[in-house]
């Protein structure tokens, strides 16, 4: 439930969320060359389609959500890639809300960017399989961080929400698994394809 | 780039049976009453979620808990627009608007209606078959009230279960909506691409800084 609908959260929030997600899109977009773009519009391809696929746990249900895989293949970018998919995912599917788009878009791309470009140095240099378990592991955090955001908007507009926030993180457990799991393989699988994708070309993206 | 192109083909490929968790309404009218439900797109019913349904001034007229099966129900007093809210806590909330007019002649809530319901039980008494002499002690209007209940009610019978899944499938993600969003976000990168290859070339000299 990454995904906040509209009317859901408070005005305030809604501002905070969207001067916050306004600031990471324009540092973002200072950095974006041209090679990057082309990587952007796959990744956010990629997070558009399969964040799409629900999979229910428990009381709620969860989707990936691969920001740490955009952020380390990306760095800054997340932020509009996410942007973008965000947008038409509220348009066609009503998944999510117009309103909020400021609020997900932060909530989903910031531990991506934070998390992806942390992990981005060790995930370069070193060997597949370690690589491997570094993305893993930004992926778990990453996770972590969004559910941690996504509760904080909601406790943040409504005292009311505490109780389902901390329902919402137990759901959000399994899915750190299989986000390290899938963001692990899909690092893998660049590695060997593509390594020189994880190389210090992409850091200038971090300054 | 091309493998990741495959990989993504391979995704799209994979949500046919796709769903999301989006809540949604389904409301009718069934005998005055408005029943329906709330519901995830895909499965499963919002337990414990409140329901509230207001009047068009946005007048709370009934507030309720849903059970297990997130079923509601309402009679309200007179025929009007009524807008079911189902709020299912957690940031899951979903509205659906009942038009007044779905509720049919204004009939059998109190008034001289009400009483007629009785006359022809009694008129027809233990004679099962319901033929001119049963009708006969009743007025042309008020046999015509009669017929336009039962229709409404039959009618209403019988349209459920395509409500139903008219609502259900409305809410479906739709392939066709996702490889649009595919091709509209390729197109997006395009027009990104064509303006910064335009802003390489236009300025020779100087203000170059900014793009590095």
């Amino acid at each position: 439930m990454a995904h906040i609908p509209d009317g859901v959260l408070s005005p305030a929030v809604l501002a905070g969320g969207g001067i916050l997600a306004a600031g990471g899109l324009a540092a973002a977009l200072r950095h974006l060359d041209e090679a990057r773009i082309a990587r952007t519009a796959i990744l956010a391809a990629v997070f558009f389609a399969a964040s799409l696929i629900v999979v229910p746990v428990g009381p709620s249900s969860v989707h990936l959500l691969l920001g740490a895989l955009m952020g380390l293949v990306i760095g800054t970018a997340t932020f509009p890639a996410v942007l973008i998919a965000l947008v038409l995912q509220a348009v066609l599917f009503g998944f999510g809300g117009l309103t909020t788009l400021g609020v997900n878009t932060f909530n989903i791309a910031l531990p991506g960017v934070l998390f992806g470009l942390l992990a981005h140095g060790y995930v370069g240099r070193a060997q597949a399989p370690a690589a491997m378990l570094a993305a893993g592991a930004a992926a778990a955090a990453a996770v972590a961080g969004t559910a941690g955001l996504v509760a904080l908007a909601l406790i943040l507009s409504s005292a009311d929400f505490v109780q389902p926030a901390k329902v919402l993180g137990l759901t959000y457990l399994p899915l750190m698994l299989a986000e390290a799991l899938i963001t692990g393989f899909a690092v893998g699988f660049l590695k060997r394809v593509k390594p020189e994708i994880f190389l210090a070309s992409a850091r200038p993206v971090a300054a | 780039m091309r493998r990741f192109g495959l990989a993504l083909l391979l995704l799209v490929a994979a949500m046919a049976p796709a769903e999301a968790h989006r809540l949604k309404v389904f409301a009718t009218v069934e005998a005055g009453s408005v029943t329906g439900y709330g519901f995830f797109i895909g499965g499963g019913r919002p337990m414990g979620a409140t329901v509230v349904i207001s009047d068009a001034a946005g007048t709370e007229l009934y507030r309720a808990r849903t059970g297990a099966d997130g079923a509601f129900s309402f009679t309200p007093d007179a025929p009007t627009d009524l807008t079911v809210t189902i709020d299912a806590g957690d940031g899951h909330v979903a509205h659906e608007t009942i038009a007044g007019d779905r509720f049919g002649p204004p009939v059998a809530t109190g008034g001289a209606l009400a009483a007629e319901p009785q006359v022809p039980a009694e008129a027809a008494g233990p004679a099962t078959p319901v033929g001119p002499d049963a009708a006969a002690g009743l007025s042309t209007e008020a046999l015509q009230a009669m017929i336009d209940r039962s229709v409404d009610t039959a009618v209403a019978r019988q349209i459920r279960p395509l409500l139903e899944a008219y609502d259900e499938a409305d809410g479906r993600v739709r392939f066709n909506d996702v490889i649009g969003g595919i091709g509209m976000i390729i197109g997006i990168g395009g027009a990104a691409l064509w303006m910064a290859s335009r802003r390489h070339r236009q300025p020779p000299a100087g203000r170059q800084s900014g793009a590095s």
